[in-house]
């Protein structure tokens, strides 16, 4: 089925058309966009930034879909988790076109959308050839992103079971607030990313967060970023500033522990709850991060599971391709809104609550 | 359970029928002159570990207790120069002081590290009761973690105690100050009315004693919510407990699950259930903002007008915009500062009154 598909969760201002799980156009108006057409100023982050954009951004997606409108056969609207000023805008734009359309709706969770956007399939026009996608559930899905980090269970799509959340910050913020306290700015994690690179991740001592408590099935970062803050301040001793080399060091490590933090309790679940799982689905900003996914292939390959990741980085942050995917899989089983009146936003829509259609 | 007024003339008769209960390990619970108090042989193990299941904290976190005299509180604790200094001009009254302790009271009383915070009552019964008995009793308060500030019986869970002594509704006084003389500077650790001087700032040495100043601040501001919205605006250093302490916040507030940082989403929403009152927590993070304006974009003057409680983490960065409501709401600046050692704390907090 195609579908015409809306988040505006937090951020980004983002619409796609999607056909089952082919990607057909996929808008993403972010706030570093390259599309900013609306004068020289930032948008800032907050409604009427989603309102300006909404409706260039929908038509747009329709547009470069080129499919026909009446060839839309639903819409899907993110409704949760998010600000909920934000996702206000993308519910009653999504209402308004599926009221315009006469075609029905589907609610989306914006982590499901994460968890089904390494299904997501690219054109073939671009001549590259389709990946395999072919997922069999049960399935574990690992969400990264700066909003959310979670390993999830999933039984079939529509039913999950969170195996563990994150108890102060997401990882990918955690990286953002790491690339500030060393000068990079915000968002700093992809400036992050580059200097570890060229950093040694054993240069300073920093402490593993919550080492030998894996087994407690949760993510923290609270920690880590004392600790880093201390370090920063050591390092520095009297002097005012970093040099290169030293923040190349202090990158490497920080991400170094970050990751490992993760990939550890990920391995205490995935190893204890050895199953008939054979796929991973990894999603969400951070899933882009190479030096992560090479930590990831290493324990989906001990966990004896097949690393499942979005063919593209476009797909990897917030993005409504993704919603688009999870939306046809409610669509083939007829979830679609009863009344699309009542539809309202759920900014705190955990995904393992009783699924709302 | 057993409930006698302290009303009751024959004043002998009821510190007897309170010696004698606690004597027989009884949980007991007795007006002080701030809160009740949960009182209990500070010697006696059994009743210490009745008196933790109780409260339902884990062991770790200590109890202080009350004695008779200075005299009694040297078989106990260790007193030096500051600490003496501090008996001969605060107690008898509402200070709680921190001494190295000698290890003569029950397991669960005194601190991981050995320390042991000790008061002399005002209070003619609490001091009656102590000579009497001739042995420490706890000082805690007569709620469960987490819970109300007890200044009246049907404050806490009435059915857990052997013997209640009822003096209506007492004045609501803040809890005890609590200085601790065992480090090279005194250091306050909770700032009740008594001022020892050093004004609005308390000194935390884990992320539990974090979570619990908040709770602290919550309950010397919860009365306001009734007329005002009170708003905590949280200003630190990166990883200094922001979050840590909105979750101390939420959990004296009745919040259910698990508070996170707000950063990435600028806001949540909790809704939390306080005394049959449904009271709602707005959790919101500056930290991605430039400007003031963005705060306001956000719709804050809708939520300082439905919440009941408003959480800012970086609110330095949107301080302007907070300002703009010190009429409709209280407003707590709360500044927390890395200290000397890894986990230490210093908390300062200040109101400005209208």
């Amino acid at each position: 089925m195609i579908i015409l598909a809306i988040d505006t969760s937090c951020d980004e201002t983002a619409a796609a058309v999607t056909s089952d799980n082919l990607v057909l156009s996929n808008i993403v108006w972010s706030q570093a966009s390259e599309h900013a057409k609306f004068g020289g100023v930032v948008p800032n982050l907050a409604k009427r930034a989603h309102e300006e954009r909404i409706s260039w951004v929908v038509e747009q997606a329709i547009k470069r879909s080129g499919v026909e409108r009446k060839k839309i056969g639903a819409v899907g609207v993110t409704i949760g988790p998010g600000l909920a000023i934000a996702l206000e805008v993308g519910i009653r734009q999504a209402k308004n076109v599926a009221g315009f359309l006469n075609k029905p709706l589907v609610v989306v969770n914006h982590i499901e959308g994460h968890i089904f956007s390494a299904m997501a399939r690219r054109p073939v026009k671009s001549g590259r050839g389709t990946a395999d996608v072919n997922i069999r559930f049960p399935a574990w899905a690992l969400v990264v992103s700066g909003g959310h980090t979670e390993l999830i269970w999933v039984e079939a799509p529509g039913k999950y079971k969170v195996a563990a959340r994150t108890l102060d910050d997401a990882l990918g913020e955690a990286l953002d607030k790491g690339a500030r306290m060393l000068g990079l700015g915000y968002p700093g994690g992809a400036v992050l990313e580059k200097l570890a690179r060229r950093g040694d991740p054993n240069s300073y001592p920093l402490p593993l967060p919550m080492s030998g408590q894996e087994k407690r099935r949760k993510f923290s970062y609270s920690g880590l970023k004392t600790a880093m803050w201390r370090l920063i301040e050591k390092v520095k001793e009297s002097k005012d500033a970093l040099n290169a080399e030293q923040i190349e060091n202090l990158a490497a490590v920080y991400q170094e522990r970050a990751f490992d933090h993760l990939i550890r309790v990920s391995r205490a679940i995935l190893v204890s709850e050895r199953n008939e799982a054979q796929d991973m689905l990894c999603g969400g900003g951070v899933a882009s991060n190479l030096s992560l996914r090479k930590k990831l292939r290493v324990l989906t390959k001990e966990a004896g599971v097949k690393l499942r990741l979005p063919y593209s980085a476009r797909l990897c942050g917030d993005n409504a391709a993704m919603i688009g995917v999870a939306a046809s899989f409610k669509a083939v089983e007829g979830k679609f809104a009863s009344d699309i009146g009542l539809v309202d936003r759920n900014p705190d829509w955990k995904i393992d609550d009783p699924v709302i259609s | 359970m057993k409930i006698v007024s302290v009303g009751n003339k024959d004043r002998q008769g009821v510190v007897g029928q309170v010696v004698r209960a606690i004597r027989l390990g009884k949980l007991t619970a007795l007006p002080t002159e701030t809160v009740y108090g949960a009182c209990v042989d500070a010697c006696n193990q059994e009743s210490v570990m009745r008196l933790l299941a109780y409260k339902r904290r884990p062991l770790g976190k200590p109890f202080s207790v009350f004695v008779a005299d200075t005299k009694m509180a040297e078989r106990y604790v260790v007193l030096n120069k500051t600490a003496r200094n501090l008996y001969k001009s605060f107690l008898p009254g509402p200070l709680t002081v921190v001494s190295r302790g000698r290890h003569r009271v029950a397991a669960g009383v005194e601190s991981e590290t050995g320390t042991l915070g000790v008061r002399i009552s005002s209070s003619w019964l609490i001091t009656s009761v102590v000579k009497n008995i001739g042995r420490p009793i706890t000082a805690t308060s007569a709620n469960k973690s987490y819970e109300r500030r007890p200044y009246k019986i049907t404050d806490f869970d009435l059915k857990e105690f052997g013997l209640v002594v009822d003096a209506g509704r007492l004045p609501a006084n803040e809890p005890s100050t609590v200085v601790d003389t065992t480090a090279d500077d005194l250091v306050v650790l909770r700032q009740g009315n008594a001022s020892v001087g050093t004004g609005n700032s308390v000194l935390s040495r884990s992320e539990e004693d974090t979570k619990n100043i908040a709770k602290e601040l919550w309950q010397k501001y919860e009365k306001s919510i009734r007329k005002r919205t009170v708003v905590f605006a949280l200003e630190g250093q990166m990883g200094t407990g922001k979050t840590i302490f909105a979750k101390g916040l939420a959990k004296a507030m009745g919040v259910s699950g698990e508070v996170v940082s707000p950063t990435f989403q600028l806001e949540m929403v909790y809704e939390a259930r306080h005394d049959n009152t449904r009271l709602k927590l707005i959790h919101v993070d500056a930290w991605r903002m430039e400007t003031a304006g963005e705060l306001a974009r956000l719709g804050f003057e809708q939520r300082v007008s439905e919440g009941s409680v408003v959480v800012v983490e970086w609110a330095d960065r949107v301080a302007e915009e907070i300002r703009e409501y010190e009429e409709e709401a209280v407003i707590v600046w709360v500044r927390i500062e890395y200290g000397k050692d890894k986990d230490e704390r210093k908390i300062f907090w200040e109101v400005r009154e209208q």
